[in-house]
Formats: C-alpha cells, sequence, structure tokens
C-alpha cells in the first residue's frame, strides 16, 4: 500500500484547524482505505491528553465516521519510549477551574465513546507506555496489539493518585478482562509488560514494533470485535462474593486511609451490569468527588515530586571521562553488597572489593540471593540475572581505580576507618574519578579534608535494603564542586534511584527526623502506653510500620549508636530512651537477634517484658505526639538550611520512609492540620518547639503557599 | 625470531584448580573463565576495549556455550565489537591460545590479546550412544499415533545407559588407548618402578606445599555459597610414600605401576593471561612479567604420546638456539609420574642434555595441583614466569604432551 504523507490539512477532515493541533496528532489514509492516527506532541517525549489533544481527536474521528471509503483506523504513537501516558494532571486533574475538570472529563468520555462507536475496525499498536487515558483510548477500541519491549508497559495506574479511571475504564477493562482481573489491575494500579498483558487479555496479541502496522491490517481484515460480557465471573452473585472478599484485603492493607480504593472497588462492581451511559456517568460523578479529596492532591503532590527527581540528572551529557564504565564498590557488607547489586542490575560493571575475603564471600552470597529472589518474581529473566552476576567482579586486594568514574565507600561508620581508606583510595583513583562515601550519620566535609581532592568527595546514603529503598541522600560537602553534584546525579538517575541533595550536616534528613519520632516512641512506651498501642496508632496513621517495630528492624545497637552520634550534635532532644539500652543489655537487639520490642518467632508478638504499660491514651494523641516532633525537626532542617526547599523533606521522609503518602508529607500535613496545633503537641510531648515553627505559627504562616 | 615482533606477557591470574566435583563443580567452563578474565582485567586495569582478540583453550566445550571464548569475553563485559575464538590442541589448548596470539601478531592482526584456558571437567556431559539418539531422531520424525508408538517401543533399557564423556575424551580415538595405558607403555619401555613414579609423584607434592604462597598468589578467589576458595585443593600436604604404595594401579590391574596417586587429577580450573606487543606494552606504560621466545609443536606416536615434550624441546631448541641447560625453570607437565621420567630419560638419551631437579617443576605440578586440560598450559607459562621472578631468573622453558600424539613446547624470558 501506498501511504500518504502530504501535509495533514489536506488530509484531515475538517475542523482541524489549529497548528498546534496538526502536530500533535498526525493523519494519513492509504489507498487501502485504512486510516492511521499518529499521536505525537510537539516538542515532547511523552503524549499526554489535554484539552487541545482530546478535541484534536474528536475532530478527527467525527470526520473520519462520515468518511465513505474508510475500512479501519490504527492509532499509534511516534514516540519511542511512550504510547500516552495518560491524562495530562495539571490541566485535568489540578486545573484551578475546577468547572474545567468536570468538562475534560466529560470531552474524554465523549471522544473514546465516538472511538468505540465508530462503523469500522479500530486498532491501538502499542508501543511505550500506555497508561492512564491512553490504555482507556485503546479499551475503546475494537483491537489492541503491543510490542514485546521493555518500554511497553499498560495499565491504569489511577488510583496510585488517589482517583479512579474516569474515561471508561473502570467500565470497559472489566467487560474485557473479566471482573476479578478487572479488579486487581485497577486497585493495584499496576503497570504490566506486554507478555504479561495478552496473559490477562488486556490486549490482543504482542507484535514485533516493525509489524505493528501489517498486523493490525490483518486485524481490520477481520471486522468489528464483538462486545464482551463476560457473565459468569461479572454477573451477580459471583461479583459480590469476590467484591466483599476484594473489601476485606483493602480494609487489612491500608487501614482505610485511601478513599480511593474503596470507591474503584464500588464503582466497578455497580458498573458491571449497567449500560454504558449510565456506568459512564457513575465515573463522572466518583473522579469528581475524588479529585477533590486531600488524599488525591497529597497523593498528586508525590507523583510530581517524583517526577521531579527523576528529572535531575537527566540532562547532564557525560564526557568520557565520567564514564560509568566502572564503578567500585569498597566494602562487602550489607550496604555495600546491597549497592554493588544495584548497581550492577542497572548496567554498570561493578568491581566489589573488601580487606576480608570471608567478608567479600557473604557479600558476593547476598547479591546472588538477590539475583536469584529476582527471578523468581519474575522481576528479571535467568539471563538477565546472569548479566546482572557477571558485572560484577569481586577481587580481593589494591587494584587501579584510574578508570573509574566512581568509586563508593561504604565500610563501617567509624570517621579514622573512613579517612584511612580514603587516602589510601586517592593514591589509586584517576583524576576524574569521584569518592562517594555512603554514610548515615559522619560528616562528608570532615572525610574530604582528609584527601587532597575535597571537591571530588561527595555523601550518596543509600538505605537499606537497597533493593527496596528508592531514596538516596546526596550529601554536598563544604568543598563538594558542582561538577561532583552533577555526575553524580546523573549516576544517581542511571541507576534509577530518586535523590534528594542535602548539605552535610549530622543525619542529613531522614535519619536526624526519624530518630526524634523513634525517641519519642520510646519514651511514651516508658511512660506505661502499651506497645501495640503505639504501634497500632502510628500504623493506622499510614506508616508502614509502628516506631517501636522500625526500631527491631534497624537494629536497637545501630539505632543506639545512631542516636549518640546525633545527641553529640545536635543536642540531648536526640538522647535516646533508657529502654533501648536495656534492651541492648538483655542482648534483644532487635530483629537480627529475633528479640527486640517484639520476639519475632513462628509469629511476631510484642515481647512481654515490655508491653506491659496500660497507660491509656488515644490514637489521635499519639499520632500527633509522634508527628509533631518529626514536623519540629523538619523546621529545624530547614532553618538550618539542611534543605531548601520543604518539597525536599516530604519527598524525603515519603521515599526514604514510607511517611503516609496520602498526607503528602510531614510539613503538608503540618499545613493542613495547622502549626498551632503541631505546637500544642510538642508541649504535650515536652518538647522544645523550633524557633522556627514558634515564629511561623505565630505569623499564622504555612510551610507550602497557601493556594497550591 | 629476532627480527619478528616481540610478544610482551603482562600479566596473568587463575582460579584456584580444584578436583573434580568439588569446591568449583557449579561453576561451568565459561564461568571459571569469565571469573579469570574479569579478575585479570580489574588486576591490570586495562580497559577492555584495548583489546583486539580474546583466544581460549578449551578441550571438552561446553554444549551450551559453543565457543567458549565468545562466551566468556561477553560475560567479562569486553565489548561486544571484540572477536574471540576457541583454540584446541587437547592438552596444549592453553599453549595454543599464546602462541596463536603470537602468529596475530606476527602477521600485523591485532596487538593487544587476552588468552588462557578454562576447563570444567565436573560438567564434562555424559552422552547417549549414536543408535540411541537414531531412535530419538525417528521418534521426533515420526507424527502419526501409531508411528509414535512405534518409535517408543523401539527404545531398550541398555539405549539409557550414559557414555562418559570424560572417558572418551581421555581416549585416543586412533590407538584406542585410554591415556593411563600409554603411560603404562612408557613405564614398561623406559623400565620406570612404581616406587620411582610415586617417588616422583610425592615430590610434586612437597613442593606444591612449599610454595604454597606463591601458588596463592597466582590466584584470585572464588566465592561461592559464602565461602571464599582462594587455593588448589588438589595438594595432599600429608602425603606419604606409604600412602601411595598402597593404591592399586588403574589401567593394569595384574602388573600395571600408574595408580591414581602418580597420575595428574581431574580438575576444574582457568587461567588468564594478558598478552600485547612491545610497542602496546610500552604505549600503556605496562611492565611485562616476560616474553614468549620460541615455540614448537611437533607430532609422535599417539600410543606414546607421552614422549611428545621429547621432540618439542628438541625442534624449539634447534630454532631457537637455547640449549636445556639455559633454563632456569623448567616446567614440563605431569600428566603422569612415569611420563615425565620418560621424557627425562629420553632427552638424556638423544643428547639434549640432563635436567636438574632443582630445575624442574618447582612448585610441584599437575600431580598435586590437577590438570584441568585446556588451562593447564596457560598455568605452565604463568607458572614459569612468576618463578623467574622470584627466582631473579632469566629463561624458563615449558613443555607438555598432547594426547593424540604431539609435543608443545617454548621459551619464555623476564624483560624486566
Amino acid at each position: 500500500m501506498t501511504t500518504m504523507t502530504t501535509p495533514a490539512q489536506a488530509q484531515a477532515p475538517s475542523g482541524c484547524d489549529s497548528a498546534d493541533d496538526r502536530a500533535a496528532l498526525r493523519f494519513e489514509c492509504g489507498s487501502d482505505g485504512v486510516a492511521i492516527l499518529t499521536f505525537d506532541r510537539p516538542n515532547s517525549g511523552a503524549n499526554i491528553f489535554d484539552r487541545s489533544t482530546l478535541e484534536a481527536l474528536d475532530h478527527f474521528l467525527a470526520g473520519l465516521a462520515e468518511r465513505e471509503n474508510l475500512r479501519g483506523l490504527i492509532l499509534c504513537s511516534a514516540k519511542p519510549q511512550i504510547f500516552i501516558a495518560g491524562a495530562d494532571i495539571d490541566s485535568v486533574l489540578c486545573n484551578a477551574d475546577p468547572e474545567e475538570t468536570t468538562r475534560l472529563i466529560q470531552l474524554g468520555q465523549d471522544v473514546f465513546q465516538r472511538l468505540s462507536a465508530m462503523p469500522f475496525p479500530t486498532v491501538a499498536a502499542i508501543h511505550g507506555a500506555c497508561l492512564g487515558g491512553g490504555y482507556e483510548m485503546a479499551l475503546a477500541c475494537d483491537y489492541r496489539i503491543a510490542t514485546p519491549d521493555r518500554v511497553t508497559k499498560i495499565g491504569l495506574p489511577e488510583t496510585l493518585l488517589g482517583i479512579v479511571p474516569a474515561w471508561g475504564g473502570s467500565t470497559r477493562l472489566p467487560r474485557l478482562i473479566g471482573f476479578p482481573r478487572a479488579l486487581d489491575l485497577i486497585l493495584g494500579g499496576k503497570t504490566v509488560p506486554a507478555k504479561l498483558a495478552k496473559k490477562r487479555g488486556m490486549i490482543d496479541a504482542v507484535v514485533p514494533r516493525e509489524h505493528l502496522e501489517s498486523f493490525s491490517r490483518r486485524l481490520i481484515e477481520r471486522g468489528k470485535a464483538p462486545r464482551l460480557r463476560r457473565p459468569l465471573l461479572n454477573c451477580f452473585p459471583a461479583s459480590r462474593v469476590i467484591q466483599f472478599l476484594a473489601k476485606r484485603r483493602l480494609q487489612k492493607k491500608t487501614r482505610g486511609c485511601y478513599p480511593a480504593l474503596p470507591a474503584a472497588l464500588r464503582l466497578i462492581t455497580q458498573n458491571l451490569g449497567l449500560p454504558e451511559s449510565k456506568a459512564l456517568a457513575n465515573e463522572r460523578r466518583v473522579v469528581q468527588s475524588l479529585a477533590k479529596s486531600p488524599e488525591a492532591r497529597a497523593l498528586i503532590d508525590v507523583f510530581r515530586l517524583r517526577e521531579r527527581a527523576k528529572k535531575l540528572g537527566r540532562h547532564q551529557h557525560l564526557d568520557s571521562k565520567s564514564s560509568f564504565r566502572s564503578t567500585a564498590v569498597i566494602g562487602a557488607g550489607v550496604m555495600g553488597a546491597g549497592i554493588a547489586h544495584w548497581c550492577s542490575s542497572r548496567g554498570l560493571a561493578t568491581t566489589l572489593t573488601d580487606i576480608s575475603s570471608e567478608q567479600l564471600a557473604r557479600g558476593m552470597k547476598l547479591i546472588v540471593k538477590r539475583y536469584a529472589q529476582g527471578v523468581k518474581r519474575r522481576a528479571l529473566t535467568p539471563a538477565e540475572s546472569q548479566q546482572g552476576l557477571d558485572r560484577i567482579t569481586p577481587f580481593l586486594g589494591p587494584f587501579s581505580l584510574e578508570h573509574h568514574g566512581f568509586v563508593i565507600e561504604a565500610a563501617v561508620e567509624k570517621m579514622p576507618v573512613k579517612k584511612a581508606i580514603f587516602r589510601d583510595l586517592e593514591s589509586r583513583i584517576g583524576s576524574h574519578t569521584i569518592l562517594a562515601t555512603n554514610t548515615s550519620a559522619l560528616s562528608i566535609s570532615d572525610l574530604a579534608g582528609a584527601t587532597s581532592c575535597p571537591d571530588r568527595v561527595v555523601g550518596i546514603h543509600f538505605f537499606n535494603p537497597v533493593h527496596r529503598m528508592p531514596l538516596v541522600e546526596i550529601v554536598r560537602g563544604r568543598d563538594t564542586s558542582e561538577e561532583t553534584l552533577q555526575r553524580t546525579l546523573s549516576l544517581i538517575h542511571k541507576i534509577g534511584k530518586l535523590p534528594v541533595v542535602v548539605r552535610d550536616s549530622p543525619g542529613f534528613v531522614v535519619n536526624r527526623l526519624l530518630m526524634p519520632y523513634m525517641i519519642e516512641a520510646g519514651r511514651l512506651l516508658e511512660s506505661g502506653v502499651a506497645l501495640e498501642v503505639i504501634d497500632e496508632a502510628m500504623l493506622d496513621f499510614g506508616m508502614p510500620m509502628g516506631p517501636l517495630r522500625l526500631l527491631d528492624e534497624v537494629g536497637l545497637d545501630v539505632a543506639l549508636h545512631v542516636a549518640d552520634t546525633l545527641r553529640e550534635a545536635l543536642g540531648d532532644r536526640m538522647r535516646s530512651p533508657d529502654i533501648i539500652q536495656q534492651l541492648i543489655d538483655q542482648t534483644r537487639m532487635g530483629r537480627k537477634s529475633n528479640h527486640g520490642f517484639y520476639d519475632y518467632g513462628k509469629r511476631v508478638q510484642p515481647a512481654p517484658s515490655v508491653s506491659s504499660g496500660n497507660r491509656s491514651m488515644s490514637s489521635q494523641h499519639i499520632q500527633e505526639r509522634l508527628v509533631a516532633v518529626i514536623i519540629n525537626e523538619a523546621a529545624r532542617c530547614l532553618e538550618e538550611e539542611v534543605v531548601q526547599d520543604p518539597r525536599d523533606i516530604d519527598f524525603a521522609m515519603i521515599m526514604g520512609t514510607g511517611f503516609a503518602p496520602f498526607r503528602g508529607g510531614p510539613l503538608r500535613h503540618a499545613d493542613a492540620h495547622g502549626l498551632t496545633a503541631v505546637l500544642r503537641a510538642l508541649q504535650a510531648a515536652e518538647a522544645e518547639p523550633a524557633p522556627l515553627l514558634s515564629a511561623m505559627a505565630a505569623k499564622n504562616q504555612s510551610f507550602y503557599p497557601k493556594s497550591s | 625470531m629476532n627480527s619478528k615482533p616481540r610478544l610482551m606477557i603482562i600479566d596473568g591470574v587463575r582460579t584456584p584448580f580444584c578436583k573434580m566435583a568439588t569446591d568449583l563443580a557449579s561453576c561451568s567452563a565459561d564461568t571459571l573463565g569469565s571469573f579469570a578474565v574479569k579478575a585479570l582485567l580489574t588486576k591490570t586495569g586495562l580497559d577492555p576495549s584495548e583489546v583486539d582478540e580474546v583466544i581460549f583453550g578449551c578441550v571438552s566445550q561446553p554444549a551450551e556455550a559453543m565457543n567458549i571464548a565468545r562466551v566468556i569475553a561477553l560475560r567479562s563485559g569486553i565489548p561486544e565489537s571484540v572477536p574471540a575464538m576457541t583454540v584446541h590442541r587437547n592438552c596444549a589448548s592453553g599453549f595454543e591460545s599464546l602462541t596463536t596470539a603470537y602468529e596475530r601478531l606476527a602477521a600485523d592482526r591485532g596487538e593487544v590479546f587476552l588468552v588462557g584456558g578454562a576447563e570444567s571437567m565436573s560438567q564434562a556431559p555424559l552422552l547417549y550412544q549414536l543408535s540411541t539418539a537414531t531412535k530419538f531422531a525417528a521418534l521426533a520424525k515420526a507424527r502419526s499415533l501409531g508411528s509414535r508408538a512405534g518409535a517408543m517401543l523401539a527404545f531398550r533399557p541398555r539405549d539409557f545407559k550414559p557414555l562418559i564423556g570424560l572417558r572418551l575424551g581421555l581416549t585416543d580415538p586412533v590407538s584406542g588407548l585410554n591415556m593411563g595405558e600409554t603411560a603404562e607403555i612408557l613405564a614398561r619401555e623406559n623400565d620406570l618402578s612404581r616406587k620411582s613414579q610415586d617417588a616422583f609423584a610425592l615430590r610434586s607434592h612437597h613442593r606444591a606445599t612449599a610454595a604454597r604462597k606463591c601458588l596463592e598468589e597466582e590466584c584470585t578467589p572464588v566465592f561461592l555459597n559464602g565461602r571464599a576458595i582462594t587455593t588448589d585443593n588438589g595438594v595432599r600436604h600429608q602425603q606419604s610414600m606409604e600412602a601411595l604404595e598402597r593404591l592399586k594401579p588403574v589401567f593394569d590391574r595384574t602388573t600395571g605401576t600408574v595408580t591414581a596417586g602418580n597420575a595428574s587429577q581431574i580438575t576444574d580450573g582457568a587461567v588468564a593471561l594478558l598478552v600485547m606487543s612491545e610497542r602496546k606494552a610500552d604505549a600503556l606504560g605496562l611492565q611485562p612479567l616476560g616474553e614468549l621466545k620460541d615455540y614448537a609443536y611437533t607430532g609422535c606416536d599417539p600410543k606414546r604420546m607421552g614422549l611428545g615434550p621429547v621432540s618439542a624441546i628438541q625442534q624449539v631448541n634447534a630454532s631457537s638456539g637455547y640449549r636445556l641447560e639455559d633454563a632456569d625453570v623448567i616446567e614440563i607437565n605431569e600428566a603422569f609420574a612415569a611420563q615425565v621420567l620418560a621424557v627425562e630419560k629420553q632427552l638424556a638419551l638423544c643428547g639434549e642434555g640432563t635436567i636438574a631437579d632443582e630445575q624442574l617443576n618447582p612448585h610441584g605440578g599437575a600431580i598435586a595441583l590437577g590438570h584441568p586440560v585446556g588451562a593447564t598450559g596457560a598455568r605452565l607459562i604463568l607458572s614459569s614466569l612468576k618463578t623467574l621472578h622470584q627466582r631473579n631468573a632469566k629463561k624458563a622453558i615449558a613443555a607438555l604432551c598432547v594426547g593424540g600424539g604431539q609435543g608443545g613446547a617454548l621459551w619464555l624470558e623476564r624483560t624486566t
């Protein structure tokens, strides 16, 4: 067939006149009567749905529906990584004018309705990310096919933003793949690769990119696809049983913190039996109420912060001297092995070394285990796991680091040891090698002072376990150069972690904010509040685990060590409660020794010796006190300019500790509840408020601008 | 070869050599090879894109890693654009990787080479007999239910008795003799007593024990299952004549003299060497361990393959002008005690010279350390160069016998 690629206005049906629309959406029609609409948003790597794109699509479809000689329509994208990434969050969800949100939701539904009602077969030929509104458009087509490439990911992640799919996704997906699978996908907000999408029935075929178009034509030959209804699972009473079970699971998992999830569950169940027009009206009603909720606002903010962090370091073009050809990790303990595993899994050739061959062997064992877990979880193919392992060279004894772009030191947290290591490393590195240290508490500037190249010394604080924790704190020392910082950011970008840049100061952000929280929990425990009551209250607040359980996971000896270091630098508010020392004396070190605040046997139970308290305190009161000390310390961090932007603190706490994401972070939370309330809680905790906090409360200020 | 280019051996590392079915049994030959190459690259700090070709020897190439050199190269992070080839001259494959690199250099086809050898004798395959394979082929071709049933019924229990790949590999297909049987011939014809063979074997263990530290320095540890494997595990530090005398002959049970104790061990291991032209070594500022001065391969009677080194040494001496007396270190691979002793005797008989005990295999040989066939040649090169440095000596000759009736010998010289 011959594809005509004449200017759009000659080919396009009437109604598409603005220059922007023509660029965002390209139209071709071959002599065989198959039309191709290509999404190609100008000056962007991604296609998204905003008003103009939706209108352009609408006008094209309206024109096409009237054409006599058309036999089919193929929808595709010109972007190498993205099919359609979904709705434009700014204009669709966060529009200053809420009426516009309502109108755009309606518009999207109408356009996709029009698409599904086209008189000829339609095919979504997916290559790249096809998310949210992008997949909802695909759902309105007769056929969906996708490439097996790694960039192709398909799903409806709306619930992760605190809303529900409302451009027909909550209605069409269950009809296509059945109620249980649709629930799984929508409630989990999961995005899946093409192969899995095919298995679940989300797409009709997996097709190599080169064959997308020809295969689409073959599908068009088949004619319109019949509408599926999935009578067995989608009808009463099966659907009610499934709903009941899903509801129970949700409650257990989220403790009612995420209203979008039960709302989505209700919506999907209701819509199963409804005619399309009523079902779509339901979707509109639910999404409108959810979009206004504080949870959705906070989750959307977190999403934006994540995107912002991802972009750091992206545009740093790396010259050959800073190439990541080889990265060395010094120290094969849990952190060193974790870092080496992560770097190698992200394509970096990594040399792992340690002074002890036994430690190196243990480190390698841990790495092999991580890769095996990856294969077991099907996150990696066996070949990818092998390739990752092959990228690691465990090496005993000194070797040249001249060609290494980065050396990441992860030895024990003792300044004299680290200084000795850095002096030795310095003699072996090349003139462009960056010396990074993985420390959670020591001063980068001090360490850098031990070398003759302090400008190339930087802190990279990974969190344990490295493969699970997305955040890294990049610590800028007194002498760390801008170039070093930028190259470090590109490394972090390359290995897919989310950075937050902090000034060199004790505990940086995450540990510094976490410590008073854990200390306060210990004090509450000492004052007679029961262990379970404290941890349950914080779980209800939305934390991934209670503070005392967290202490067990960290290890009480480690926590004490960090607390002592911080106390030395920051004063008595970092004094660890006596109970920690008492437990250590009883060799209850936490999770690693199977005993701490809890006993870790077949079941995890509060240790009888610690949980005997019976002082009653309301859950809300506990939450207020424990969060207030975090906010207080955060205010001090801002005051001391550890970070400049309150967003950095909120982001670091959510990504680094799992601080309830739907609350948007401690400072967002403080703004929402008022600083005077925070001060009151601090008083109850007998904590001295940060000067910044008192001043702001007095002036009725907030951390974020009031309007946002 | 004075007017010809010089091939410098920059450095080398090897994995520890471990007896079959012990510490390294879970590693395939390509895994072992990549351990050695990665460690060598790290140790030398060489930019992998400087490499012009990877040339590795391997005798029993794994079915899942054909052209094992290429697999090793890619798994070790050598750029995809760098070619790789596997060489095979049985036990001399390790030598062959080096001499092939030399020939490449002489022909102006590259300057920097990663050479060596890798062998997992633990993972030598079990095979089906040809008759069984034919039946499987018939089954695969059968289409209808009836013909498939017929094809299946053709199998007999004896069809499933495997052929042991290792045993096939150690048998000369032309003469039909097992390698041990060829050693028995040498023992008989050269009048080598059981006692002299056992004494030689004991010497090998004693020397390897004494040289433990030097041998460890050749090795890069392998980290497996939370353990660091740092040393060769075939060396019997407590070996004694009494223990050796108690062993039964393996190949001729009634009157034979070759036992498991005075033959080389079956072993897993890999060796990697970085070699390059003199010009390139200077340009990269690398200090070579030594250089390849000359080499020769010769053929001999497959039934007396153990005598291969005699003719090879004669030829390499003739072409280089060196004499055995010039050698500060002489490495003759210990395939069998009887075979090394026979070589010594024959060299003396043909007037090539006598070998001083001090010079011969100073750190022990394959009887103590093991003989991962494809890797051994490269180990001899590495060991003799390291010994030259330890002794502050100049010249070494390394030789080995080759199954199928060949010999290989090469002269090495320390350059600094």
